[in-house]
C-alpha cells in the first residue's frame, strides 16, 4: 500500500514535469484519491480515430507496480481489441505480458499504438474483429470513424 | 491465460463447485479481470501449500517422491546424498530461480558475515542501475526494487541496528512484500544486462523463442512468474558476478558404468571475481547450488 502510493507519487511529478513532452497524452489524478486517474489521448493519425479525443479510466491496485492498473476506455470506440460496451482494453501488457518497468503514461501510449495496429486475431469486439479479418477495412474504418465522430469529437453547433 | 477453463466469477472464491450453472451461459461476465482473479485465487491456494522458501529437509524428502517412479532418478538422488546434505524448496510460481538465488546468496553472507563480496556486489548493482538508465528506463520505475535488494543485504550483515537473524531471514524471504521485490530487482538487472549484451544474447534467444531480444525482455524476463532459463541464469549471474552451480536431475543418462549427476557451473564472464583472500588462480566453487529439476529450481546445500 506505502509502496504504491509512493510509486505513484512519483509518475505524479513525473507527470507533472513532462507534461509538454507528449501532446497527445493529458493524464489525470484524481483530486483526492491517487489510485484513481483519468487520460485523455488523442486519437493517432492516418487512423479512423484521428480528429477523436478519447477518455481512458484508471484504476490502480494496491499492488501497483507489482500488478497492471485495470484500464478502460469511458468514451464510445469501435475497435477489435476494445470490448464495445464496457470499454474494457484487451493488450497484453495489461494483463500477463505487465511490468514495473511500464507506467502509467507509458500505457497510454501502448493504448495509442494498438488503436493504431488492431489484432484482430484476438478481438474484443467481435464485429469490429470480423470486419478486419474478413478483409473489409473499408467497412471497419467506416464504423470506427463514425463512432469516432458521434462519440469522441466535440458536437458541432 | 491458461486458467481460462472454468474460470470463477467475481466474489465466488471458495469453491469452484458452488458455481451456479447459469453463470455459464452469461459468458460477458467472464472478463479478463475475472480470469486473473481466479488466477490469483490459485495462486493463493497454491501458497497455502507451500512457502516462497520452504524449510530445509534432508535429500531422503526427495527421494520419497521419486519412491515408484523412475529408477533413474532414484539412483541419482542417491548420488546427490553423498554430496549434498539438504534440499530447501521453493514455491513454483515461476519465480523459483530468483526467489532461489536471492535466499541462498542472502543466507551465504548472513553465515560468512564476508564484507568484501558485500562490497563486490553493491559496485555491480551501481553498475546495474548505470545500464538500465542508459537503456532509458526511468529512474522511478526500479529504483524501490533496487533499495529494496541493498536493505536485505545490509540487514544480514551483522553488527547494525536492523542486523537480521537466520529466523528473520526466513521470515522475511517468506513476506510477499519483500520476497516479491527482490525477485523484480533480479529481474530488471537480468533484462539490463541481456539488453546491454544484446549482441552476445540474441543467438540464444532465437533458440528458445522467435521473439527479438528487447522483445524477449518484455515478454520473458521482466513481467513477474515467466519463468527462467539459461539464459536468465547467465545473464545474472554477469550482471552481479556472481558464480552459480546447478546441478541437473532429469532422467538422462550416459552410459552403463553407473549414474552420474551433471551439473553446470554458470561462472561470470565480466568483471573481476577472481579471489581477493586467497592467491589461487582456480576458481573459486560457487557458494550458490541450486537442483534443477524440469521446468523447477530449488536450493542445494553441499556437504
Amino acid at each position: 500500500m506505502q509502496a504504491s502510493r509512493a510509486r505513484l507519487f512519483k509518475e505524479y511529478k513525473e507527470v507533472q514535469r513532462e507534461k509538454a513532452a507528449d501532446p497527445d497524452i493529458q493524464l489525470v489524478c484524481d483530486d483526492s484519491n491517487i489510485f484513481k486517474w483519468t487520460a485523455l489521448i488523442k486519437g493517432p493519425s492516418e487512423t479512423p480515430y484521428e480528429g477523436g479525443v478519447f477518455q481512458l479510466a484508471f484504476a490502480v491496485p494496491e499492488q501497483y507496480p507489482l500488478q497492471p492498473p485495470q484500464v478502460r476506455f469511458l468514451t464510445k470506440i469501435f475497435h477489435p481489441n476494445v470490448h464495445f460496451k464496457t470499454g474494457e482494453i484487451c493488450l497484453d501488457i495489461l494483463k500477463n505480458a505487465w511490468s514495473p518497468a511500464w507506467t502509467l503514461q507509458s500505457v497510454c501510449r501502448a493504448i495509442i499504438a494498438l488503436m493504431a495496429h488492431p489484432e484482430p486475431d484476438s478481438p474484443l469486439n467481435c464485429d469490429s474483429g470480423n470486419l478486419l479479418r474478413s478483409g473489409d477495412v473499408r467497412g471497419y474504418q467506416s464504423m470506427a470513424r463514425m463512432y469516432t465522430r458521434l462519440a469522441a469529437m466535440p458536437k458541432k453547433g | 491465460m491458461q486458467n481460462q477453463e472454468g474460470a470463477v466469477p467475481d466474489g465466488e472464491k471458495e469453491s469452484a463447485i458452488s458455481i451456479p450453472i447459469s453463470e455459464f451461459d452469461d459468458w460477458t461476465n467472464f472478463a479478463d479481470d475475472d480470469i486473473m482473479q481466479q488466477q490469483s485465487a490459485i495462486h493463493a491456494e497454491e501458497a497455502n501449500k507451500i512457502h516462497f522458501v520452504g524449510d530445509k529437509e534432508p535429500l531422503s524428502m526427495l527421494a520419497a517422491e521419486y519412491e515408484s517412479g523412475s529408477p533413474i532418478l532414484l539412483e541419482k538422488i542417491k548420488v546427490l546424498d553423498q554430496q549434498y546434505a539438504a534440499i530447501r524448496r521453493t514455491r513454483g510460481d515461476g519465480n523459483c530461480f530468483f526467489r532461489s538465488f536471492m535466499f541462498s546468496y542472502l543466507e551465504h553472507i548472513l553465515e560468512s558475515q564476508d564484507r568484501a563480496e558485500v562490497d563486490r556486489i553493491k559496485g555491480n548493482v551501481e553498475e546495474c542501475r548505470k545500464t538500465l538508465q542508459s537503456l532509458g528506463y526511468a529512474d522511478f520505475t526500479f529504483e524501490d526494487f533496487f533499495a529494496l535488494f541493498l536493505e536485505q543485504l545490509d540487514s544480514v550483515l551483522q553488527g547494525n541496528e536492523d542486523s537480521i537473524s537466520q529466523d528473520e531471514l526466513i521470515i522475511k524471504s517468506r513476506d510477499q512484500s519483500i520476497s516479491d521485490y527482490v525477485v523484480m530487482f533480479f529481474r530488471f538487472v537480468t533484462s539490463g544486462e541481456i539488453r546491454k549484451r544484446s549482441d552476445f544474447f540474441e543467438p540464444f534467444i532465437l533458440g528458445l523463442t522467435n521473439a527479438t531480444v528487447e522483445q524477449f525482455c518484455k515478454s520473458s524476463v521482466e513481467p513477474m512468474g515467466e519463468e527462467s532459463d539459461h539464459v536468465h541464469i547467465t545473464a545474472l549471474s554477469d550482471a552481479l558476478g556472481v558464480p552459480i552451480r546447478v546441478v541437473y536431475l532429469d532422467r538422462s543418462s550416459c552410459d552403463s558404468a553407473g549414474v552420474s549427476v551433471n551439473h553446470h557451473d554458470f561462472v561470470p564472464t565480466s568483471g573481476d571475481h577472481s579471489n581477493a583472500t586467497s592467491g589461487s588462480t582456480e576458481p573459486a566453487r560457487p557458494f550458490i547450488t541450486l537442483l534443477y529439476r524440469p521446468g523447477h529450481y530449488d536450493i542445494l546445500y553441499p556437504k
